[in-house]
C-alpha cells in the first residue's frame, strides 16, 4: 500500500512537528508526531498520535524513523483487510 | 520467611483499628493469624487469574498492583495496593481469581491461610464485617477508577491518581505532610490510566510545569493539595475514611 504524507504541526502543547498519513484513497488513517527531545520516554522518535479506521486500538507504539512508521501501518492495514 | 511481626507494625491490626477500636480479644487473635511472611522482588505475580488460592495475602510493605490482561496482550492496572491491602481478600469466598496481582516494587507480603481466616471470622463478627467492608471500598475504588478511565482526560486522571495515593498512603503512614516516596514508574501509570507512556510522559512534564506535583526521584511533593484536588476533580467520599484522613 502506498501512503502519501503530509507534513502538520500537531496540538500536542509541546509544540511538535507531525505528519498527516492518508491511504491510497486519500483518507487519513493516522496522525504521527516527532516526540520533542524533551520527551523522557522517547526523545525524538515517531510517535502514532492517532490512529483511525483499521487503526484504532492498536495501540500508540513510537518508532525510530518514518519508514519503520509507515511499514508498520501499511502491515496493519493489509492484515485487517 | 518468618511468621513473626511485631504488633505494631502489623498494618492489618493498625488498619481494622482505624476503623472501630479493637478490643483486647479481637487484636490478640488478628496477632496470632498465622501469617508466612515472603519477600518478593519487583514485577512478580503474587497470585495469578485463573489460580484457587488457599490463603489471601497481606501486603506487608512495597507497592503491588491488581491487573487483567485482554487477549491480545495489553494489561489494564485496575487498582494500585499498598501496605495493609489484601488484594486477593475475595478468594476467601470465590474460589477462583479473575484478576491478577504483581509487585510494582519489592514487597514483603504475609500470606495467611483461609482456614485461619474463616476461623476468626466465625469467632469475632466485627473482624468479619471489617473484611466485608474492605471488599465493599475495594469495589468503590473501580467504580471510580471506571469513571476516572472511561470519562475524564488524561491530565485529571493522572491529577485524580496522584490525589488517591496520597490519600490512601497518608492513611497507613507512609506519607509525611503532602509527600511520599511513589515509586510507580511511567510505564505503570501508562496501563493505571489507560494512556500511553508517552502521553503520561507529556502529561507529568505538564504538572510539573504546573506546579501540580514535585518529583525527585521517586519522591512526589504536593506543593497545593487544594489545586491538585481541582484538576483531579477527587472526591474521597469512595474511600471511606474518616474525615480527617480523607482530607489529607
Amino acid at each position: 500500500m502506498t501512503l502519501t504524507l503530509q507534513p502538520a504541526r500537531v496540538a500536542t502543547g509541546f509544540d511538535e512537528e507531525g505528519m498527516l498519513i492518508l491511504d491510497e484513497g486519500q483518507r487519513l488513517v493516522a496522525v504521527l508526531v516527532r516526540l520533542s527531545d524533551d520527551n523522557e520516554v522517547a526523545p525524538g522518535q515517531w510517535y502514532l498520535e492517532a490512529g483511525f479506521g483499521r487503526l484504532v486500538g492498536g495501540g500508540h507504539p513510537t518508532f525510530a524513523d518514518l519508514d519503520a512508521a509507515q511499514d508498520w501501518i501499511s502491515r496493519r492495514l493489509a492484515h485487517r483487510s | 520467611m518468618g511468621n513473626t511481626l511485631h504488633p505494631e507494625y502489623n498494618p492489618l491490626v493498625r488498619k481494622l483499628d482505624s476503623i472501630f477500636p479493637l478490643r483486647d480479644d479481637e487484636r490478640q487473635a488478628l496477632l496470632n493469624l498465622p501469617m508466612q511472611i515472603v519477600v518478593i522482588k519487583e514485577g512478580q505475580d503474587i497470585v495469578r487469574a485463573g489460580d484457587h488460592p488457599s490463603r489471601s495475602c497481606l501486603l506487608l510493605s512495597g507497592f503491588a498492583c491488581v491487573y487483567k490482561v485482554t487477549g491480545d496482550g495489553k494489561r489494564q492496572i485496575a487498582g494500585f495496593s499498598i501496605a495493609g491491602d489484601m488484594p486477593d481478600l475475595q478468594s476467601l469466598h470465590l474460589q477462583v481469581l479473575d484478576n491478577s496481582v504483581s509487585t510494582l516494587t519489592p514487597c514483603r507480603v504475609g500470606f495467611i491461610p483461609h482456614e485461619a481466616l474463616h476461623d476468626i471470622c466465625e469467632r469475632y463478627p466485627r473482624i468479619t464485617s471489617a473484611f466485608w467492608r474492605e471488599t465493599l471500598i475495594d469495589a468503590a475504588i473501580f467504580r471510580e477508577w471506571v469513571t476516572n478511565i472511561g470519562q475524564r482526560e488524561a491530565y485529571t486522571r493522572m491529577a485524580h491518581v496522584y490525589c488517591e495515593l496520597m490519600v490512601r498512603l497518608r492513611a497507613v503512614g507512609l506519607a509525611d505532610d503532602h509527600s511520599c516516596d511513589l515509586p510507580i514508574t511511567q510505564a505503570e501509570f501508562a496501563d493505571a490510566i489507560g494512556a500511553s507512556t508517552v502521553h503520561v510522559n507529556r502529561v507529568l512534564q505538564e504538572m510539573r510545569a504546573n506546579g501540580l506535583i514535585v518529583t525527585k526521584g521517586t519522591q512526589v511533593t504536593i506543593p497545593d493539595w487544594e489545586t491538585l484536588k481541582r484538576a483531579g476533580d477527587f472526591d474521597p467520599t469512595y474511600l471511606h475514611m474518616r474525615k480527617a484522613q480523607a482530607a489529607a
